[in-house]
């Protein structure tokens, strides 16, 4: 994860702050100068490009001129960043996030960021890779220990519930087996809730990993009320004192109303301490979508990203912050039940080169 | 609809290629920009993207294709290049023979198990005797859920929940599975970079030795589905595609793209949960709703008699000379209307039909009315009125008559001369470009002025 990205971020900064470089140089000239150097640039041209496009070249160099003006009046000796330089030099930038899989919403956020600080600044005193990584830092959120956090609530509130809610195929099960085996790693016992009641052998995946998992499971049968799942488990966990109940629900299409209505029922009933979305580090542009329904059905407080292991990109992880403000709190790195990863914000960051 | 809002980018692209005049770098760099973020936000690879830009700004610009035969070159190529990205070439339709197995593979919750129900629904309904094998023999409750779902589905179904060699499944079943028509057999989810998981499809693949290898892939995929379908590809040699949660918001771009690049057909989407939600995908079809025509030549049509040459010609030739009278004005008017109005225009693309809902009721109607005016009013003027329209400002009473005599109102008059003007100050402009005289001042002045103000 993050690996390509490294790369290319570092290479366009490199480019950028050269690039920057070799504009400076003319700049002290006189603009006489520069001028007639202009004027025979384009006679040359002149002879080999077709009307339209010296046309052009004429217009944008006209276009041109009174910018210049202005700009060597007020600050002779320095070079700011106009908005179509920074227009031409973010485009590059912009591929790169993309093709990283950041979705375009975001994209464009940076691009505002960015170009907030950078526009109008001189070129000499910037820092872009630290203001590439102010930019980056800000969208991301660092979460909190979530066992510190668990066991801190728990001196107050017994049981510690967290739901589960994600779109089909996300990884909900696989993925509640995975804390389920980190919380018992710290010494917390756990129950599990087959709240899924929808799909074919969801009860009987999550049945499987209790078994091997050695942590009890309620469950109901298929068709009944995805919420009385919830609700029974929490009371079973009052009875027996386990600490922390993990409840499973149905993938669900974020732009199904009537099972999003289920998903805030179960959430009401539930009362969770926590709410996790799962979401998949290989989704594209529709991430932000997900992300951003289903934190306005049941106002998420941390994501998990699954297949991170998959994907070898991560921009996901940068839209779906962004869009929810939320914190991520694991990347899920595999099938083995330790495969679960603290996101860890300065490691991210840091994994970046910047 | 899928890749909607491509859809109507790319529509309002063509409607703007069709009705502009000149194709100025402006107008080009916006359309670009406009498919450009569709494409983008529908996850189709960003490569592709860049690439189908360059291909329209070099025709955009390129100073031997004249006139019409821009437009038409222009549309030609993007609907040629669209259909290039998003479909394949080979043919989406599934043709089993009598006997036939299809293995399905694909990454980790793609929707694996959940399709090959509803695709043995889909042909047992069709009256093959259809029978499912569960191989995934590593998620946990993998055999349940195909079992389950084959007993929904009311299908025959054979699994193994002990064993954990899929080959020694397969082999166990052999026989048996002889005696259906279409035997569809469930892997367990991998990712393409695994070599591991990769050796061992490929061991299942050589003992089962399938007619069919189809790739689920996820709707929502992002800019890693290229690699995906390249790697699974490369590996094992893929049939076709079957795209999952094609009823989310996402608009399966990724996935699209990936097909078409690796060459591999879309056999099915499935649109839901529940066994009965899956579609044939008919590429030629979809294409067709995306680009909003019945086809290619009929658009090419359109464009070409909106402007016919000879009208080109003669507004070109006014632009050389720097003359413009209301003639020319009234041309254009014409060749709008020769268009069909503007919600005939509108309803002809479909997804503007929609578009055209959300405008105010009038607002067409009141444009449209506007121009039937302007055409009356210039009808009313003499030969020297229409020529040198600068004479109606020095006399007053003229436009009263011509308002009196195509009945309209003098105030639409004086709006007719404004447009005019606006007009004749753009050609003269250009005119003296072409001279190689620019006046940097004014061009800016008449962008500000033109600004939203006048639009054919």
């Amino acid at each position: 994860m993050f690996g390509s990205l490294k790369e290319k971020l570092k290479s366009w900064v490199k480019k950028v702050t050269s690039s920057e470089e070799l504009v400076e140089i003319p700049k002290k000239e006189k603009s006489q100068k520069k001028r007639t150097l202009k004027k025979k640039k384009q006679i040359s041209k002149q002879e080999k490009k077709s009307t339209e496009e010296v046309l052009k070249e004429i217009i944008k160099t006209e276009a041109e001129k009174p910018q210049k003006d202005v700009k060597q009046k007020f600050s002779f000796f320095s070079k700011k960043l106009t908005d179509e330089k920074f227009d031409e030099l973010f485009e590059e930038l912009e591929i790169i996030l993309i093709q990283n899989n950041v979705s375009y919403e975001v994209v464009e956020k940076i691009k505002m960021s960015l170009g907030e600080k950078l526009i109008g600044k001189n070129l000499n005193g910037v820092d872009l890779e630290k203001e590439l990584k102010n930019v980056i830092e800000e969208i991301l959120i660092e979460p909190k220990d979530f066992v510190k956090e668990i066991k801190s609530t728990l001196e107050v509130k017994k049981p510690y519930v967290i739901l589960f809610a994600g779109i089909n195929g996300s990884g909900k099960t696989t993925t509640i087996a995975k804390v389920a085996n980190l919380l018992k790693k710290n010494k917390l016992s756990v129950c599990l809730a087959a709240g899924d009641t929808f799909r074919a052998a969801a009860i009987q995946q999550l049945e499987q990993h209790a078994e091997k998992l050695k942590v009890p499971l309620i469950k109901k049968d298929y068709g009944s009320d995805s919420a009385s799942v919830g609700f029974d488990a929490i009371s079973y966990a009052k009875k027996h004192h386990v600490d922390v109940v993990l409840i499973d629900t149905a993938g669900r299409m974020q732009n199904k109303d009537s099972l999003m209505k289920e998903m805030e029922k179960i959430a009401r009933v539930s009362k969770p301490d926590m709410r996790i979305f799962l979401g998949e580090s290989i989704t594209g542009n529709d991430a932000t979508e997900q992300a951003k329904k289903f934190n306005d059905t049941i106002n998420i407080d941390g994501i998990i990203l699954s297949k991170a292991d998959v994907d070898e990109k991560g921009g996901t992880a940068l839209s779906v912050s962004y869009v929810t403000k939320k914190p991520i709190l694991f990347l899920g790195v595999g099938q083995g039940y330790d495969d679960l990863e603290v996101f860890d914000k300065k490691k991210i960051i840091k994994g970046l080169g910047l | 609809m899928v890749l909607e809002k491509l859809g109507n980018a790319i529509k309002s692209s063509f409607t703007k290629i069709s009705n502009a005049i000149f194709l100025d770098k402006k107008l080009v760099d916006g359309i670009i920009k406009d498919i450009q973020r569709a494409l983008i936000e529908a996850d189709v690879n960003v490569e592709l993207v860049f690439q189908l830009s360059q291909k329209i700004k070099k025709v955009a610009f390129d100073e031997n294709i004249k006139g019409i035969d821009k437009k038409e070159q222009l549309v030609k190529l993007i609907h040629d290049e669209l259909e290039k990205i998003l479909t394949s070439k080979k043919s989406s339709e599934l043709k089993l023979s009598k006997k036939s197995s299809i293995v399905f593979l694909g990454l980790y919750g793609a929707g694996k198990t959940t399709t090959i129900s509803k695709i043995g629904l889909y042909y047992a309904k069709r009256g093959r005797k259809v029978a499912l094998l569960g191989l995934d023999t590593q998620r946990p409750a993998a055999m349940e859920q195909l079992e389950q779902q084959a007993k929904k589905a009311n299908l025959v179904c054979f699994v193994d929940k002990k064993e954990k060699n899929p080959v020694k499944i397969y082999e166990n079943y052999k026989k048996e599975l002889e005696k259906y028509d279409l035997v569809l057999i469930d892997t367990a989810g991998r990712d393409s970079l695994k070599a591991d998981l990769i050796k061992e499809i490929k061991t299942i693949d050589k003992k089962i030795k399938p007619d069919f290898r189809i790739l689920v892939m996820p709707a929502d995929i992002g800019q890693s589905a290229k690699k995906q379908a390249k790697d699974f590809q490369e590996a094992l040699d893929i049939d076709g595609v079957i795209i999952t949660r094609m009823d989310g918001t996402a608009k399966a771009g990724g996935a699209l793209t990936a097909c078409a690049e690796t060459n591999a057909p879309v056999f099915f989407i499935g649109t839901g949960e529940h066994i009965h939600d899956i579609e044939t995908f008919d590429a030629g079809f979809f294409i067709q709703r995306l680009l909003g025509m019945g086809d290619l030549n009929a658009l090419l049509e359109k464009v070409r008699s909106a402007t016919t040459e000879k009208q080109q010609k003669r507004i070109e030739q006014s632009l050389a000379e720097g003359k413009f009278t209301l003639m020319d004005l009234y041309q254009q008017l014409e060749s709008m209307g020769s268009l069909g109005g503007m919600d005939k225009i509108m309803s002809m693309i479909p997804g503007l039909g929609n578009a055209s809902k959300k405008l105010p009721a009038n607002l067409m109607e009141k444009q449209e009315q506007k121009m039937k005016h302007f055409k009356a009013a210039i009808s009313s003027m003499t030969q020297s009125e229409i020529e040198n329209p600068e004479i109606l400002e020095k006399q007053t009473s003229r436009i009263a008559r011509i308002a009196k005599g195509s009945g309209s109102t003098t105030s639409e008059i004086r709006e007719l001369l404004k447009q005019y003007k606006l007009m004749n100050d753009l050609l003269k402009s250009q005119s003296s470009l072409a001279d190689g005289k620019v006046d940097q001042k004014m061009l800016q002045k008449m962008a500000r002025k033109f600004k939203g103000k006048v639009r054919f």
